[in-house]
């Protein structure tokens, strides 16, 4: 994706902060689910988000698309979009401004979402619900267009008569991606669209958004645990720990050369052909966000550990071109 | 549709049972139309005459023929039943989506006043209104108090599984694509909870159909617009029982027995058939 770096990024995230706030019986509880994260995802690119359960990725991209809601609060930084100039965040902007800009700018494609289907609704009046009022056009033209955009994802017109019981898992999760391409949206957040499939199914999958996002020139937003679909599929990759990203950058370059001890461990974890070692876990589990450790939060599980990751934050640095990591190991001296 | 119905009649004993019950009591009350005698009028044929082939159920010591007072009389006590229970559904959907849907303090209030109407002695209320109105009470306003003080029940019940429904990835997608909260509870939840409605419909025709006999009989209704509860009210007036006029009193009793009996399993097995796993068992597939 050389040529688009030449153009201005369609998501910018500054230093964004988005806390879960409580406070039940007195008590003030706050968790930093996303912790002062910043990346820039390019027109025409996929970039992929991973990280273990509870690092806050799902967090984040709600806070990105704007899906706030309480206990949930953007508290700083910025996430603006190329097409809403204006504002500095989805979440920011006025619902008529947000409601014109989703489905047709921005779309999303939910976790589960083999469920994003009203199982009580035909596939077409899904289609109707959620995308005739942004594309407008009589009742038959936009049927007419669901049934062909229905056939870039391989499916038969027929399938919008039918209700989402009577498809199957990979047709379903197939229907799902058109509902939420029809609009050709400049930007698709994807929450983990594959983890429920089988990897047949899911290799189909993934090829068929690489398709559609080259065909429509989009930005893919894509969030999944899983490293190998991330080898697969993203051009650029970001590493999530503890609400914080620790690496980032082009996927090949940071599956050659993981620089974070965490990302390390992520890909170590990997199996490749012809091993027959044991892998070796991480020790531990993710912190607390509520009570996150002082300074790196990977510090108490952390081989590399020194003193300095106890107390101050590591600042992210780009170290190598195109590649910016946060860790004092790796970067000494850089405070956030 | 017709296929649910087929189903329904080929496996299901209660809607078979129900189905021709309600259709005896429909047929009585369509045949009011080719009446001979107009409903309001009394001393029409002579009275106190025992059922014959001249006049099937007799007549009353009003000189009405019971057979055509009773056609009159079930098709007015069930259109306020079904007057009842479609207006207290439209106030239990709108009520229960929206608090469930909402949330916070909407769903609060809502609640609150939802509360109110389930603890309300309703029976005395009603007394109360008829003294309070006493001519202007006509059937359908009789059945607009009914349906506000009949649709708490089902609210709540509404409340529940849209509070569910809320939760779900579809609702989340919907709030996302920019549906409206009106066009989500309309579109995407309302399909959800009809079967629930359907099912409570018949037991609120039911427990309203109960009520307007009970207030007739006690003459705490328009006593001249002929129900079955007017007609046993009348009955006692001219102490059938005593005077041996038995068929003045018992033909209405056992048609709107016949109405309760027919609806209760027709809301039965509609239940029973909403529930897959019970439909399934009946049919023979469930395991």
């Amino acid at each position: 994706m050389s040529g688009a770096a030449e153009q201005a990024p369609v998501l910018q995230v500054r230093d964004l902060q988005a806390h879960f706030r409580t406070h039940y019986f007195g008590v003030n509880r706050e968790v930093r689910a996303v912790d002062g994260v910043s990346f820039d995802v390019n027109r025409n690119e996929i970039y992929g988000l991973a990280g273990e359960s509870s690092s806050g990725k799902t967090t984040l991209i709600k806070t990105i698309a704007g899906l706030l809601k309480p206990p949930l609060e953007m508290v700083g930084g910025s996430a603006r979009f190329s097409f809403l100039p204006d504002w500095d965040a989805v979440g920011r902007a006025p619902p008529e401004v947000v409601r014109a800009i989703r489905w047709r700018h921005l779309s999303y494609i939910m976790q589960g979402s083999m469920n994003v289907l009203n199982p009580l609704r035909r596939i077409k009046h899904s289609f109707r619900d959620f995308a005739w009022r942004h594309l407008g056009g009589s009742k038959a033209e936009f049927d007419l267009r669901a049934a062909a955009h229905l056939e870039r994802v391989k499916l038969d017109p027929s399938v919008l008569a039918a209700y989402p019981h009577e498809l199957s898992g990979g047709m379903r999760q197939r229907v799902t991606i058109a509902l939420a391409t029809i609009c050709k949206p400049e930007f698709i957040i994807a929450d983990e669209p594959t983890t429920a499939l089988d990897v047949v199914v899911q290799k189909d999958v993934l090829g068929m958004i690489r398709t559609i996002q080259q065909e429509m020139g989009s930005s893919v937003l894509f969030i999944t645990h899983d490293m190998g679909v991330h080898a697969a599929l993203t051009d650029r990759l970001g590493i999530m720990y503890a609400g914080r990203l620790v690496e980032d950058g082009e996927t090949p370059e940071i599956f050659a050369r993981p620089l974070h001890p965490y990302t390390r461990h992520l890909i170590g974890s990997l199996p490749r052909i012809g091993d027959t070692e044991q892998r070796e876990g991480l020790e531990g589990t993710p912190p607390n966000l509520a009570t996150p450790p002082p300074g790196c939060r990977f510090h108490p599980r952390c081989p590399l550990a020194m003193s300095v990751c106890t107390t101050t934050v590591p600042a992210m640095i780009e170290t190598l071109s195109g590649h910016r990591v946060a860790c004092h190991a790796v970067n000494p001296g850089m405070a956030a | 549709m017709l296929a649910i119905l087929r189903d329904l009649i080929r496996y299901n004993l209660e809607f078979r049972i129900g189905l021709f019950l309600v259709s005896i009591v429909v047929v009585m009350a369509a045949l009011s139309v080719v009446s001979p005698y107009p409903a309001g009028d009394v001393y029409v044929v002579p009275p106190d005459l025992p059922p014959s082939t001249a006049h099937w159920l007799g007549t009353t010591s009003r000189g009405q023929d019971v057979f055509w007072q009773l056609t009159a009389a079930i098709r007015n006590t069930l259109f306020f039943g079904i007057m009842v229970a479609a207006l207290s559904r439209v106030i239990a959907l709108v009520v229960g989506l929206l608090a469930g849907y909402s949330g916070g303090w909407i769903d609060r209030v809502l609640m609150s006043i939802n509360d109110t109407f389930i603890i309300i002695p309703l029976f005395p209320i009603l007394i109360l209104f008829y003294f309070v109105l006493r001519d202007s009470m006509s059937t359908p306003l009789l059945a607009t108090i009914m349906a506000c003080l009949g649709w708490a029940y089902d609210a709540r019940l509404i409340r529940s599984v849209a509070l569910s429904l809320k939760t779900r990835e579809f609702t989340q997608t919907s709030i996302f694509s920019g549906m409206k909260t009106h066009e989500i509870l309309a579109r995407e939840h309302l399909p959800y909870v009809l079967p629930i409605v359907f099912s409570t419909t018949m037991n609120n025709m039911n427990w309203s159909i109960g009520i307007e006999v009970t207030l007739a009989v006690l003459g705490f209704t328009d006593i001249n617009t002929p129900t079955i509860g007017g007609m046993i009210y009348w009955a006692n007036q001219h102490t059938a029982l005593v005077a041996g006029i038995w068929w003045w009193i018992a033909f209405p009793i056992g048609l709107v027995v016949m109405t309760f009996v027919g609806l209760f399993l027709l809301a039965v097995s509609m239940n029973e058939y909403i529930d897959p796993r019970s439909r399934l068992a009946r049919m023979g597939g469930g395991r």
